[in-house]
């Protein structure tokens, strides 16, 4: 009945076909990650080392580095703004500009989430691009960037945390994971030695093709206000002096400053860049103008972050920054845009404006820069400096400087301060502080550090001993087990 | 190559030994016949005992086997009790073949092959075809609940989506935590292709010794889905339905009135000086049920057209089916086409060779995600359109922008998917003996998926617009084949009977993804949907993106199986799998398992009782593998995020970095079974009886878990082996098969079964594993796994009532209270309400699940029943608390909410997502138990003398609902929430229950 061969050659020829579709490949398990370049093969080249610090740039702009985090850690809790949107809208915000937020609050989460990312980005720099064979100035121009960027980083850290953990490489192993708090004055040592050495090699300025990186006058103003918030006097006024001898200017309308055109104008010295790019779709996520921006039927935004009856109180008479940095319901903004009578707002941002007429692909303003650290503000610590260590001619001249850009000219506003009394001044420049640099981010921290927290943010509910931070995130403390404590009152 | 000629060796070694056995005398014939019908039995394997020698009856049930005068004939068939012949010098003998329905005798389908019940000795549970296509489902998963003891179906009511599956409690944290299915040898992770009439029975390997025969992917059980063979003479089959489907249970929502007094109350709370949001709120009178403008009734139809029939060489069956199904939202539809082919042909007397294939075609007009949640969510004060036709516009109501209108949402969506595929497989199966079978097969899948989306430039509402439009091209295409050989060894020696397995099998899965898009694509027709039309400009540039994966499994096995007597059994096997996602010297798994039984019943002691028809007592242990988790865990690889580009003078430059942390190896996640069962039967095998002891332990579980923000890692957790955790518990079934007269007969199954889900240990030792902190629960870590605790447990604050007024607040350690917030226990005493006083405040893994199914036949009638439930589980009710501005509320909240000193104690304020209240807390945990009447069918047989009449074999008709009855005390939509295990239970979205209603015909020529 059988044939015998036949069935043998049968079985053999059927198990051995199929067993060379795939018996014979001795790699048939070796997979690599698919459309994914394994990290090793990373920080390699030269291109890798510039890829790398882009991204520190690029990261900038992301939400929890410009949109709501920054807002409700950064802005709500000052005199300057309130919530603004619906009264329902993210009610969540409230919780900043009253101070009854606790732990739990997301926004604490993304703001400390969004800073440490960022940290991250440049500890992965310095790590590992010294190791890259490249250009000697180049490489350490690299790394002066990601100093710069990382100081800035941990001063946002520092100002709204207090003691927080300091990571100054990317941990080796899981031991490295979970770090206690490290004591501010410890910290901010660290963003200080950062600065001074990304100051020693950063460029005073960059050809065309790298405008928007940091320079070596971004890395001395930084440092000045981190040594103001420190009431290091004479670093500020060192640090603010040297950035003055580099040719920076104050652009001579306040209110075309801030506008795209202006970019980068002469008197900017660091801002973050935002653009919607062509080139790369998926890249322009800075949502900071839209958060900001007019709501209704012109829809510029969502009509957060507004300013207050306080602020416009602050103004002197006739003083222009009013007009430039508050867009009021029913007017029409120096671009033509008719802001409806009705609305749920009577004011909002005009220093984060983006006309109507500039078009978008994916947010409402996205081709706004943030500006990070204006001349002006240079000016106005020097002013504060000199005024600190006894040298109120100094003070009184760099302060004139911003009011009479202020003034554009008008005689009949913003007098010249001349008053050489330390506290007048003191109290001058102060508040040529909150005008000049209204609704960009700095009241609320710069009123703490000032000392009048309790005086000027108490009515809102601001209580000492508590206030000058916010609490840990809640997450965080959990996920630490223990390692992490919270700040006092939380 | 070397593997080759070993192999090679070990087939002429059985070839030799067949051939010498292989020794003739005489020829003898006859035909076999069922002893009850006198139908002739084909395909019924002739043997002789002691000898290789043997032959299968042809089509008219004839067979003719060479075998000494002397020798005796072992003639065995499916469903029917083998039976032993003498020869004794006959040529011509007739056999008549008792049926063996009774449970014990039943063949059930195992891991590569098939095994009488008797034999089994881990836990495997068989369902008919007949009972999942009697189902109102489209989906053949779905039809399995409440079936089968110990296996839990979430069915979350998304449309489209392939309902949960878990078998024996949570056996996966990370990946996927479905069962592999195994379709005509092919592997699958989902089934929702197959036409669940193509199917003709499946097979649920619950215990980690059945399910290590798939070593790789069994660690959440295995289920063997066998597709329908031809069988007997010709016949044509046509069976249909129609019906519709409907929304049930669905909440009551506030009405605009009720909704704009909760805004006022809202907004009183949180700005008390400004004035009523609505200064009249009884203006708006009903307002708009936006649910209702969005969701209808929907009608569905199925007809499927099956051909099979079988010679004696050969087996086939062609079947088509088609299925029209309309969505509940407006607007959305489904069809599905799909043919199942199926031949087998025994090409000489050693060579059988056949092929399955499916082929599918769906096409669909798809939703916009999340609508039912906007129309759930949206405002009742705005209406649908307004008087001039124009649409309802939430800005122009003091409401914000949390909500939108949803019919425009609807209207302005347009997106279609279509779906083909083909799988199949098909074999050679070569009898080198009559105890020695070779089998080789290769199957596979070959699927392309499209999705074509378009959306014009339009504007609806201030929020809903589009300045330019859209167009949205993506293809996904799916290449897997999988490659095996078995060679199968089956004898019996006198007492002795004994099954060898050994094989090999080699898998490839590789998926390819890609997704383009256009701006500014004008539409006159369905010819202007090409992404090259778009304006590609520099401010609207056409983008590509693609991502993909591949995966290989390679594979060696091994089986034994013995019994004495039929008495003691034993089962033992050995799985070692390789496999392309781990690597180096963790790349290998190895999987054995052991198995043994002992038939009581069987043993001579037992002869003189009439109690028990059968008693066995089994157990098995085996351990499992889980390769169902990303591939490369422990690669590190390189973000390339577009946000990383970097802008220098308006210029990109494209960024890159590492933002992960990886662990430094990944192990095989491994599961570790133990089964106890206990099998008996009484009363003529009417009434038996199953019940199940099982430990299933789930050894360096994958899990990722969130790790600490400073790490400034861009996904927030790590993955790797974190934990170690188990699942035990009990299942009983029970069954009975009651006939009353010749007309009246029923059955009445019930399954039982009780889990506890436990943590051993984790890689953070004492401390906690958290989750669900997503955007359902604010944010907020809510669900926490601990050692010694079920996975992912709820956690959060406890509420202890509502404060009333001022004067409460000002005694509570909540100073920053508003009256109508809630007070919370201060656990630890510390005279502050935080993060401390958080206790676990739910668990979201079933303990109970129960099945009662039910079938009556009166005559012509017949009536079947299904009950089915879940209890011991909570649902964290997150929609409640998810808030981000003027949301409407459910007339539930309306009637019971705080709204002024002692109007509650239990809900709060408006201002349930401000303030504090939207923190986890016990009043979002609820019970998640249901109870439902899940099928309800009522059919009619015509009388066959009637239907010969018609020309026609037989005629059914039958009515049928699934879902009628639902009863849960559960406030959202529908309390199987299910989800991923450390955020399971967790119910954010609007996810309706369905109730179906239909009429169908079977007719069979």
């Amino acid at each position: 009945m059988l044939n015998k061969n036949f069935k043998y050659a049968l079985a053999l020829s059927t198990c051995a076909v199929l067993m060379i579709s795939q018996g014979c490949k001795k790699d048939f398990l070796d997979v690599p990650p698919q459309g994914q370049l394994p990290s090793q093969e990373f920080f390699k080249t030269p291109e890798d080392a510039a890829k790398a610090v882009n991204s520190i740039y690029g990261n900038l702009r992301e939400w929890k580095q410009t949109a709501f985090a920054p807002m409700a850690v950064e802005s709500l809790g000052s005199d300057e703004t309130e919530k603004g949107s619906t009264p329902a809208d993210a009610s969540f915000m409230n919780a900043y500009d009253n101070f009854t937020v606790t732990a739990t609050d997301g926004q604490l989460e993304d703001f400390w989430k969004g800073q440490y990312q960022s940290i991250n980005l440049c500890n992965q720099v310095l790590d590992n691009v010294p190791a890259i064979a490249m250009d000697a100035n180049l490489k350490s121009r690299y790394l002066a960037e990601a100093k710069f960027v990382r100081a800035y980083n941990y001063f946002r850290l520092v100002r709204a945390f207090g003691d927080v953990v300091l990571r100054d490489h990317v941990p080796v192993d899981a031991s490295e994971y979970n770090l206690p708090r490290t004591a501010k004055a410890d910290v901010y040592a660290f963003i200080e030695k950062d600065l001074t050495e990304a100051a020693a090699v950063l460029p005073q300025s960059y050809g065309a093709a790298d405008i928007g990186r940091a320079t070596k006058g971004a890395a001395l103003a930084l440092h000045a206000k981190v040594a103001m918030y420190l009431k290091k006097w004479a670093d500020v006024l060192n640090y603010t002096n040297q950035v003055m001898g580099m040719g920076y200017s104050l652009f001579p309308d306040f209110e075309k400053s801030f506008r795209i055109a202006n970019e980068n104008n002469s008197e900017s010295v660091f801002e973050v860049q935002c653009q919607n790019l062509a080139s790369i779709p998926g890249a322009s996520t800075s949502q900071y103008s839209q958060i900001q921006g007019v709501p209704g039927n012109l829809n510029l935004g969502w009509g957060f972050n507004v300013p207050t009856d306080a602020l416009v109180a602050a103004f002197e008479p006739g003083d222009p920054r009013m007009d430039a940095t508050i867009i009021f319901r029913g007017e029409t903004t120096p671009q033509g845009d008719v802001i409806e009578l009705t609305g749920p707002n009577p004011r909002y941002n005009q220093k984060s404006y983006v006309p109507k007429s500039v078009p978008f692909t994916s947010n409402q303003g996205e081709d706004q820069n943030v500006r990070v650290i204006r001349y002006a503000e240079v000016l106005l610590m020097n002013a504060e400096a000199a005024n600190e260590t006894g040298n109120a001619a100094q003070a009184i001249a760099s302060l004139e400087v911003v009011r009479a850009r202020a003034r554009a000219g008008n005689a009949a506003i913003l007098p010249k301060v001349t008053t050489t009394d330390q506290g007048a001044l003191r109290t001058a420049i102060w508040h040529e502080r909150q005008v000049e640099l209204a609704m960009e981010f700095d009241r609320y921290f710069d009123v703490i550090r000032q000392g009048r927290a309790a005086e000027i943010f108490g009515p809102k509910g601001w209580k000492a001993n508590k206030n000058e931070v916010w609490p840990i995130p809640q997450n965080e403390i959990d996920l630490a087990t223990g390692v992490l404590t919270q700040n006092p009152g939380y | 190559m070397k593997r080759i000629y070993k192999i090679s060796g070990l087939l002429l070694l059985f070839t030799f030994f067949s051939t010498f056995a292989s020794a003739q005398n005489i020829i003898v014939k006859g035909k076999v016949t069922d002893a009850k019908t006198g139908e002739a039995l084909i395909g019924v394997t002739v043997g002789v005992q002691g000898t290789s020698a043997g032959s299968q009856t042809d089509v008219n049930g004839n067979f003719s086997v060479n075998a000494a005068s002397t020798a005796t004939l072992q003639v065995s068939y499916i469903g029917y009790t083998t039976q032993t012949v003498p020869v004794s010098g006959r040529t011509n003998i007739d056999i008549k073949l008792e049926s063996s329905a009774t449970e014990l005798q039943q063949v059930v389908v195992v891991g590569y092959g098939t095994q009488r019940k008797l034999d089994v000795t881990g836990s495997v549970a068989s369902v008919k075809g007949d009972d999942i296509s009697k189902q109102a489902s489209t989906n053949a998963i779905s039809s399995l609940q409440g079936k089968v003891a110990g296996v839990q179906i979430t069915n979350n009511g998304n449309p489209g989506a392939s309902p949960e599956i878990r078998i024996r409690g949570v056996g996966t944290v990370y990946g996927n935590a479905n069962p592999l299915y195994v379709v005509d040898g092919v592997w699958f992770d989902d089934i929702s292709f197959l036409n669940p009439n193509d199917i003709e029975n499946m097979s649920i390997l619950k215990d980690a010794s059945s399910e290590s025969i798939y070593g790789v992917r069994a660690a959440n059980g295995v289920v063997l889905v066998t597709t329908k063979k031809g069988k007997g003479a010709p016949t044509i089959n046509y069976s249909a339905y129609a019906g519709w489907q409907k929304v049930t249970n669905q909440p009551a929502l506030a009405n605009a009135t009720e909704y704009a007094t909760m805004i006022n109350e809202l907004n009183k709370i949180q700005f008390p000086n400004d004035p009523l949001t609505f200064a009249d709120p009884n203006k708006f009178g009903q307002g708009t049920n936006w649910l209702n403008t969005v969701l209808r009734d929907a009608f569905t139809m199925k007809h499927d057209l099956t051909v099979s029939g079988s010679t004696d060489k050969s087996s086939y069956s062609f079947s088509a089916g088609y299925l029209k199904q309309q969505g509940v939202v407006t607007g959305n539809n489904y069809d599905r086409l799909t043919t199942h082919m199926q031949q087998d042909v025994q090409a000489t007397k050693f060579l059988k060779l056949g092929y399955n294939a499916v082929i599918q075609h769906s096409f669909s007009k798809d939703a916009p995600g999340g609508l039912i949640y906007k129309a759930f969510t949206a405002a009742p004060v705005v209406p649908v359109f307004y008087a001039d036709g124009t649409y309802g516009d939430p800005a122009d109501f003091p409401i914000g922008n949390a909500t939108n209108n949803p019919k425009a949402q609807l209207d302005f969506f347009n997106q279609r998917s279509k779906n083909y595929r083909i799988t199949g497989n098909m074999f050679a199966e070569i009898k080198l003996a009559s105890f020695l079978t070779l089998r080789s097969s290769f199957g596979g899948e070959f699927g392309e998926g499209e999705v074509l989306g378009y959306s014009p430039a339009y504007k609806a509402t201030a929020a809903q617009f589009n300045d330019n439009s859209d167009l949205n091209v993506s293809r996904a295409e799916v290449r897997n084949w999988i490659q095996e050989n078995t060679l199968t060894f089956d004898k019996t020696f006198k007492d002795h009977h004994l099954t060898v397995l050994a094989g090999q099998s080699s898998q490839r899965y590789k998926s390819y993804n890609i997704v383009a898009t256009a701006q500014n694509v004008p539409y006159t027709s369905d010819a202007d949907l090409y992404l090259r039309v778009g304006s590609n400009d520099q401010q609207f540039p056409n983008t590509v993106t693609d991502s993909g994966d591949l995966a290989t499994y390679q594979s060696y096995f091994g089986r034994i199986n013995y019994s004495f007597k039929n008495r003691y059994l034993l089962n033992a096997s050995m799985r070692a799998d390789g496999s392309s996602k781990f690597i180096g010297n963790q790349r290998w798994g190895y999987f054995p398992s052991v198995g043994a039984g002992w038939v009581i019943s069987s043993e001579p002691f037992m002869q003189n009782q009439h109690i028990f028809d059968n008693l066995k007592l089994r157990g098995s242990w085996g351990k499992i593998g889980n390769a169902s988790v990303p591939a490369n865990l422990s690669v590190q690889t390189v973000n390339n995020s577009a946000g990383f580009a970097a802008i220098y003078n308006g210029v990109a430059s494209t960024g890159a970095n590492i933002t992960t942390i990886v662990p430094p190896v990944t192990y095989w996640e491994r599961g570790v079974g133990t089964d106890i069962g206990l099998e008996m039967a009484f009363l003529n095998s009417r009434l038996t009886f199953e019940a199940d002891y099982y430990k299933k332990k789930t050894e360096q579980g994958i899990f990722a878990i969130p790790i600490l923000g400073s790490l400034g890692t861009s996904g927030g957790t790590i993955i790797g082996n974190q934990a170690t955790f188990q699942n035990e518990g009990f299942e009983f079934s029970a069954g009975w098969r009651g006939q009353i007269n010749a007309d009246f007969s029923y059955t009445v199954n019930g399954n039982f079964s009780i889990n506890n889900n436990k943590v051993l240990s984790t890689i953070t030792g004492q401390n906690p594993i958290y989750g669900g902190g997503a955007a359902a629960t604010g944010g907020q870590l809510s669900t926490r796994t601990i050692l010694g605790q079920p996975i992912g447990q709820f956690y959060g604050l406890v509420v202890d009532g509502v404060f009333q007024n001022a004067a409460e607040i000002a005694a509570s350690s909540q100073k920053d209270a508003k009256p109508g917030d809630f007070r919370y226990k201060d656990l630890n005493n510390d005279g502050a309400i935080d993060a401390k006083d958080r206790a676990v405040i739910g668990n979201p893994n079933p303990k109970y699940l129960y099945g009662l199914n039910t079938t009556l036949n009166y005559k012509e009638f017949d009536l079947t029943i299904d009950l089915q439930g879940v209890a011991g589980v909570d649902v964290y009710n997150a929609n409640k608390g998810l808030r981000y501005g003027s949301e409407n509320f459910t007339k539930d909240f309306y009637d019971n909410r705080w709204h002024g000193e002692g109007t509650s104690n239990t809900y709060p304020s408006a201002n349930i997502g401000g303030g504090n209240n939207y923190k986890p807390n016990s009043f979002f945990v609820e019970s998640g138990a249901y109870f439902r009447i899940r099928n309800l069918q009522l059919g009619y047989t015509l009388p066959s003398a009637l239907a010969t009449k018609m020309f026609m074999k037989r005629v059914r008709v039958y009515a049928s609902a699934q879902n009628i009855y639902n009863s849960f005390s559960y406030k959202g939509f529908n309390p199987e929430v299910g989800g991923s295990p450390t955020n399971a239970g967790i119910d954010n979205g609007a996810f309706p229950l369905y109730a179906t209603y239909n009429f169908g015909v079977n007719v069979s020529f």
